[in-house]
C-alpha cells in the first residue's frame, strides 16, 4: 500500500465515524428547517414591500444559500473537526489506529480530508435546498450558473472553522473543550470584527480597519458574498444593499466599490488559507512530537 | 537466543514529567518464542508495549521490530505486528465483521483475503453469531476476543498482547492459551504482558520481569525458575505439631529452616532433593502422625516474587 491508499482508507473510516454522530445529522436537519422557515417568512411577509422588491426576487437563491451558511455550517464544521482527533484519544481508539502500519501524518491527513470532504458534502445540501427554495417561492432565478462557484467559496471559507476546531481537537485532546473553544472564538471574533469595523467608520482610523480584517472569521464570513458581488451585478435595492464598510471605504478613498470588492475578496481568500495553514501546522507538530495519549474518557 | 531477536529493546528510558516510568530497559525476543512480560501494577509493562508500537517516544534508547524502529518507520515495522491492547475500547459504530474488514484494509489486504480472514477469525474466537452485530452490544469478554481476532487479521509474525485474557471466562482463556501455543509452533512470536502467572508458566518459553521501570530478569522460563530457586520446600501436615518434632527437624543437616502454621510445617531444604522419606522417618521417630507430605518445588509465582524482591 502506498501513502495515498493508506490515507484513503482513513478517509473512509472518518466518514463512517462522523456520520455515526447524531449531532451532525441533527444540525443538518435544523439548517434545512431554518433555511425553509426564512424563505417562507420572506415570501409571505416581505415580498412586494420595499424590503424585498420584485427586482430582488430573481436573486433570492443567493440569499437563500448564504443564510444557510451563516451559523449552522460553521457549527457543523466545528463539531465534525472538534471530535475528529480528540474522540479517538478519549475512547482509546487512537492506540488501535496508530498501532497499524500508518504514519502519524498519514493518519492525520486521512482524518482531516475525511472530515473536510464530509463537511463539503454536508454543505452541498443547503446549497441545493437553497436554490430549490428560491425557485419554489420566488420563481425563476438569475445567475444559477454561479451556484458551483458559490458552493466552492462556502466550502473554502469553512476551512477556517474546520482547521481551528481540528487543531484544538489535537492540541487539547478533549472534544467538548475543543468544540466549545472553537465556537467561542467564532462568536467572539465575529463580534470583535463588527466592533472594529464600526470603530473604523466612526474614527476613520486604519488600524481598526486592518484589525477587523485580520480576525479569523472575517475572511470566512465575507468571502462567498464578495465572490458573488465580483461575479454578478446585484440590484441596488435595500435587500442587496452594499456592505456599509465597503461603501464607507469607497467614499473615503474615492475609488469604486467594484475595486474594493475585488481587493477584499483577495484579502479574504488569503486570510482563510493563511490561518488554515497555521492551524494545520500546529496540529501536525503536536501529533508528531508528542506521545499518543491513553484513553481519557 | 536466536542470532537476531525479532523484538529488540535497548536501553529504553521513558519519563512522564519527573516520573521515570522506564529505566534503561533492555531485552530481546527471539523468533517463535512466547515471551511473558511480568510485573506489578505500574511497573512499566504497558509503557514498554506502547513504546514498542511507536505510540510513545522514548527519552532514550530504542525498540526494533524485525530490525525496524516503529517510531521512525511504523509502516514497515508494524506491517507484521498484531496488537491487542489491555481492556480495549473498539469503535462501537462498526459491527465486528466491519471492524475486521477495516483493520484488514489498514494492512493492505485484498477484499477476498479480508473476507476470508474475517470469517475464519470470527469463528476462531467464537463470535460467529455476533459478527454482524454492532460492537456497542458486545460484552467485555466478547470485545476482548474480538480484539485478539483483530490482532491476527494480518497473519502477524509478532503478536503483542497486553493482558489478553482479562475478562474472558475460563473456557475462552484455555482456548486462547492453546491458540498462542499453536501460533508459536508456527514460528510466530508472541509477547504477552500478564498478571496471571500460572497462565504464563504454562505457555511461555521465556520471561521478562520488570519492577519500578527496571528490568529485573529476562531469560528462558527454566532459567528464571532455576535462578530464583534457593531451596525446595516440603510441606507436612501433622495431627499435632510438637516442639520435639520441630527441634529434631531443625537439627537435620539438610534442613535450612522450619516454619510452623497451625498443624502445618514448612520445611525449607538446603538441597534441591526429594527428602520426603527422611523427613517422614524423623517425624515418626518423634511420635508424630503425618496427614500429608508434599514436596513443593518453586513456581513462577515464587520466582517472580523473589525477582521483584531482588530488584528492589
Amino acid at each position: 500500500m502506498n501513502t495515498l491508499q493508506r490515507i484513503t482508507v482513513i478517509v473512509g473510516y472518518e466518514w463512517r465515524r462522523a456520520i455515526a454522530k447524531k449531532s451532525v445529522l441533527t444540525l443538518m436537519i435544523l439548517a434545512i428547517v431554518f433555511q425553509t422557515l426564512i424563505m417562507v417568512v420572506f415570501s409571505r411577509f416581505a415580498a412586494g414591500t420595499m424590503f424585498l422588491t420584485d427586482e430582488d426576487k430573481p436573486f433570492m437563491w443567493i440569499y437563500s444559500v448564504l443564510q444557510g451558511q451563516g451559523l449552522f455550517i460553521p457549527l457543523i464544521a466545528i463539531i465534525i473537526a472538534g471530535g475528529s482527533m480528540s474522540e479517538e484519544y478519549e475512547h482509546g481508539t487512537a492506540d488501535i489506529m496508530l498501532s497499524k502500519p500508518v504514519t502519524r501524518v498519514e493518519y492525520m491527513s486521512g482524518k482531516f480530508l475525511g472530515g473536510f470532504s464530509l463537511l463539503a458534502m454536508v454543505e452541498a445540501l443547503p446549497t441545493v435546498v437553497g436554490v430549490v427554495l428560491a425557485v419554489w417561492f420566488f420563481g425563476p432565478q438569475n445567475g444559477l450558473q454561479y451556484v458551483p462557484f458559490l458552493f466552492l467559496a462556502i466550502v473554502y471559507s469553512s476551512l477556517i472553522f474546520f482547521c481551528l476546531s481540528f487543531t484544538f481537537s489535537e492540541v487539547l485532546r478533549r472534544s467538548t473543550l475543543a468544540i466549545l473553544i472553537a465556537f467561542a472564538i467564532l462568536i467572539a471574533s465575529s463580534i470583535i470584527s463588527q466592533l472594529l469595523a464600526s470603530l473604523y467608520m466612526m474614527t476613520g482610523e486604519y488600524l481598526y480597519f486592518h484589525l477587523s480584517r485580520g480576525i479569523p472569521t472575517w475572511g470566512a464570513s465575507y468571502l462567498p458574498s464578495l465572490l458573488i458581488k465580483e461575479l454578478m451585478t446585484l440590484p441596488s435595492t435595500v435587500f442587496f444593499a452594499s456592505d456599509p464598510l465597503i461603501s464607507f471605504e469607497a467614499t473615503k478613498r474615492g475609488v469604486s466599490e467594484t475595486i474594493l470588492v475585488r481587493e477584499a475578496l483577495q484579502q479574504a481568500a488569503i486570510i482563510v488559507v493563511v490561518y488554515a495553514i497555521i492551524f494545520i501546522l500546529i496540529a501536525v507538530y503536536r501529533l508528531r512530537k508528542s506521545d499518543v495519549t491513553k484513553k481519557t474518557a | 537466543m536466536s542470532p537476531q531477536p525479532i523484538i529488540a529493546a535497548s536501553n529504553l528510558t521513558k519519563f512522564y514529567g519527573d516520573f521515570k516510568a522506564l529505566d534503561s530497559v533492555s531485552f530481546g525476543v527471539g523468533k517463535g518464542w512466547i515471551y511473558g512480560y511480568l510485573g506489578p501494577n505500574g511497573a512499566g509493562k504497558t509503557t514498554t508495549i506502547r513504546t514498542m508500537l511507536g505510540l510513545l517516544r522514548p527519552d532514550q534508547g530504542e525498540v526494533q521490530i524485525d530490525g525496524v524502529n516503529p517510531s521512525k518507520d511504523p509502516v514497515h515495522a508494524l506491517q507484521s505486528v498484531g496488537y491487542a491492547p489491555e481492556l480495549p475500547t473498539l469503535q462501537t459504530f462498526f459491527t465486528g465483521e466491519q471492524l475486521m474488514d477495516f483493520t484488514g484494509k489498514m494492512f493492505g489486504l485484498a477484499e477476498r483475503a479480508r473476507k476470508e480472514r474475517t470469517k475464519q477469525l470470527i469463528d476462531l474466537v467464537g463470535l460467529k453469531e455476533w459478527g454482524d452485530k454492532k460492537i456497542g452490544k458486545y460484552s467485555k469478554g466478547m470485545v476482548q476476543r474480538l480484539s485478539v481476532a483483530l490482532a491476527l487479521v494480518n497473519d502477524p509474525l509478532v503478536l503483542i498482547m497486553d493482558e489478553p485474557t482479562i475478562g474472558m471466562d475460563p473456557e475462552a482463556t484455555a482456548h486462547f492459551r492453546n491458540l498462542f501455543t499453536t501460533l508459536s509452533e508456527q514460528g510466530k512470536t508472541v509477547f504477552i504482558s500478564s498478571h496471571l502467572l500460572d497462565e504464563v508458566q504454562r505457555i511461555c518459553t521465556h520471561v521478562g520481569v520488570i519492577n519500578k521501570g527496571r528490568m529485573v530478569f529476562t531469560g528462558p522460563m527454566t532459567q528464571v525458575l532455576e535462578t530464583f530457586t534457593q531451596q525446595w520446600v516440603i510441606e507436612a501436615e501433622l495431627e499435632k505439631v510438637t516442639k520435639t518434632i520441630i527441634s529434631a527437624l531443625k537439627k537435620l543437616d539438610y534442613v535450612e529452616d522450619v516454619k510452623v502454621e497451625g498443624n502445618k510445617l514448612r520445611i525449607e531444604l538446603k538441597e534441591k532433593k526429594d527428602l520426603r522419606g527422611e523427613i517422614s522417618s524423623e517425624i515418626f521417630k518423634r511420635k508424630g502422625v503425618l496427614l500429608s507430605l508434599n514436596l513443593h518445588k518453586i513456581t513462577l509465582e515464587d520466582a517472580y516474587l523473589r525477582a521483584l524482591k531482588g530488584g528492589q
